[in-house]
């Protein structure tokens, strides 16, 4: 027996059949109900439960904050980053690779059980929009990578702080000036991180919105980050003109992913690495423009998917 | 079937293959509009990041393994990864392997000095040695062309250093060892003078380098540059030991002998 839906404390009234028609129950439309903002927050507040709830979830979570904790014993290894650098790079790697994992999987899983567990013709049945089901489930999405770089990036700068007192109090000269790390800038990339995955978790949910497995969505979501990380390459390749057939190949590539190279420009502890406030407004420009984008298609796609 | 299943399977309106890939292509034309227009708010800071990674131009070559790393972000670890393999090729005396292992260590991560620095000493001291010995040692190898390896050896090393001033031209570290490699290899005194008195430039330098440009001078028979030079810099320098206010003074006296400084132009030090 299925927990009931949270969804049924949504008091809008069903669409009643219109008499002498067959009774084929649809989605809301324009007109209909209004679009809903609660709605979308209901089902991005039950995708984020469901995804606490997955272990694999959780198991990936666990060995990102697994890799930071013990980037401390990695500096044993270290050899040419100044120590508090190395314990950086380590933790944005970690926030890096399983944050999209996690996004990668998360929206496959979470989405897709919908489909597969009939919970989704439940939802739909209601006077909910698919627009909001697609928003809302992409919201959840969000939240749980909110959540998981917020915690790494606290995680890393107790790390860092902890470290630097120890080096400050062992080598007091070399910290002329105070503290050498600068802080902001790792919150700064914690949350261009976060704005990364977002995009991502876009990306994700347009492609599970056509996709007709969840095999298939994952493996499309993790070629869609090694091509959004290697956008730098696409466009030296078209700029270069390497070639006509790369030209050809790089340049769509170029304007459809979105390069991911941009959301590390805060990836440095050093104060004059500090990203101007400018760029930080672009970058969020650049990330907020495809995820609306992204949202907006996958709502489309959606809406013509036969569940 | 249940109401709400069947009543739900005529929710969607499907389209066949036909539809699902014309709603791919619109998705995708879609999304390449917008990122033209999406492109020109991050082209500026795009074109500094590639100036500045030279990793994400070579990531392609770097095979499945370290190309990941990179795209995760562990940039670090590998870099130390590849270094401690370098030792492994540094010890088996592979040049061509601890070359491009040099070569790639700091092209994934230019940041850390340490692999500039020491991957040029290994070009200008270890290789010019292993290429000395692969010709048959000192015995059977000529003097000239024991030093015309030797040159060409330091003449790469200079080409790593170059490479490695423009990602950090305030390091003091380099431009001392870019000296040392011009003066011990190459032959070449100015050119290490002139690198010298660039190190003793930068804040924090050691005090050995401004020490260094003028011994340099010296040895090229500028005398009087040498002395204008540590008459400067006598009296900026601390009481600290390793500032050898002393011996810069005992320097400064040879070479006033040496130029014939009258007495009363010889340099007076101030009170302590």
């Amino acid at each position: 027996m299925r927990s009931p839906s949270p969804l049924s404390s949504v008091d809008d009234p069903p669409p009643q059949p219109v008499p002498g028609q067959t009774a084929v129950l649809r989605s809301p439309r324009c007109g209909t109900t209004g679009f809903s903002s609660r709605r979308v927050a209901l089902i991005g507040h039950n995708t984020l439960r469901e995804a606490v709830r997955q272990k694999l979830l959780l198991f990936l979570g666990m060995l990102g904050l697994a890799l930071v904790v013990s980037s401390q014993w990695f500096r044993e290894f270290d050899f040419g980053a100044s120590e508090l650098k190395f314990l950086a790079d380590c933790g944005f790697g970690a926030m890096a690779f399983f944050g999209s994992s996690l996004v990668i999987a998360a929206t496959a899983q979470l989405f897709f059980s919908e489909i597969e567990n009939r919970t989704a013709l439940t939802l739909l049945a209601k006077p909910v929009w698919r627009a909001e089901f697609i928003l809302g489930k992409f919201a959840g999405i969000v939240a749980l990578a909110g959540i998981f770089c917020a915690l790494l990036t606290t995680l890393l700068a107790a790390i860092i702080w902890v470290r630097e007192t120890e080096i400050m109090r062992l080598v007091p000269e070399a910290f002329p000036g105070g503290r050498a790390a600068h802080y902001s800038n790792l919150f700064f990339a914690g949350a261009l991180q976060w704005l990364k995955l977002s995009v991502l978790g876009a990306l994700m949910t347009l492609v599970a919105s056509f996709a007709q497995t969840q095999l298939f969505t994952v493996a499309t979501g993790f070629f869609v980050v090694v091509i959004c990380h290697l956008q730098h390459l696409a466009q030296a390749a078209y700029s270069r003109g390497a070639g006509t057939f790369g030209s050809v190949v790089a340049a769509p590539l170029t304007l459809i992913f979105p390069d991911f190279q941009v959301f590390t420009i805060a990836d440095s502890l050093a104060a004059t690495d500090a990203p101007a406030w400018f760029d930080l407004v672009r970058i969020c420009g650049y990330g907020g423009g495809y995820m609306v984008v992204a949202c907006a298609l996958a709502a489309w796609s959606f809406r013509h998917r036969e569940i | 079937m249940a109401e709400g299943e069947g009543s739900a399977a005529a929710l969607g309106r499907p389209h066949g293959a036909i539809g699902r890939y014309l709603a791919l292509l619109i998705c995708v034309v879609c999304l390449g509009l917008a990122g033209a227009l999406l492109r020109q708010l991050v082209n500026p800071i795009e074109s500094g990041t590639r100036r500045q990674e030279p990793a994400l131009r070579t990531v392609a070559t770097a095979g499945p393994g370290v190309a990941l790393a990179l795209l995760g972000g562990f940039r670090a670890l590998v870099a130390d990864a590849v270094w401690i393999r370098l030792y492994v090729t540094w010890e088996k005396r592979d040049l061509p392997a601890t070359d491009s292992a040099i070569r790639f260590v700091s092209t994934i991560d230019p940041r850390p000095v340490y692999f500039w620095l020491n991957g040029a000493r290994i070009m200008a001291y270890d290789f010019a040695a292993w290429r000395i010995e692969a010709e048959g040692g000192d015995q059977r190898l000529a003097q000239a062309g024991q030093d015309l390896i030797v040159r060409e050896q330091g003449r790469r090393a200079l080409g790593h250093l170059e490479r490695a001033l423009a990602f950090h031209p305030a390091s003091a570290d380099l431009w001392i060892e870019r000296a040392n490699i011009e003066l011990n290899r190459i032959q070449d005194v100015a050119a290490a003078a002139e690198s010298y008195r660039r190190a003793a430039q930068v804040p924090r330098a050691p005090y050995y380098a401004a020490r260094l440009h003028a011994e340099t001078l010296r040895r090229l028979g500028r005398h009087g540059e040498a002395l204008d030079w540590l008459v400067k810099l006598h009296p900026t320098l601390p009481a600290d030991e390793s500032a050898a206010r002393d011996v810069v003074l005992a320097r400064i006296r040879d070479l006033e002998r040496l130029t014939g400084a009258p007495m009363e132009q010889v340099y007076r030090p101030p009170p302590p």
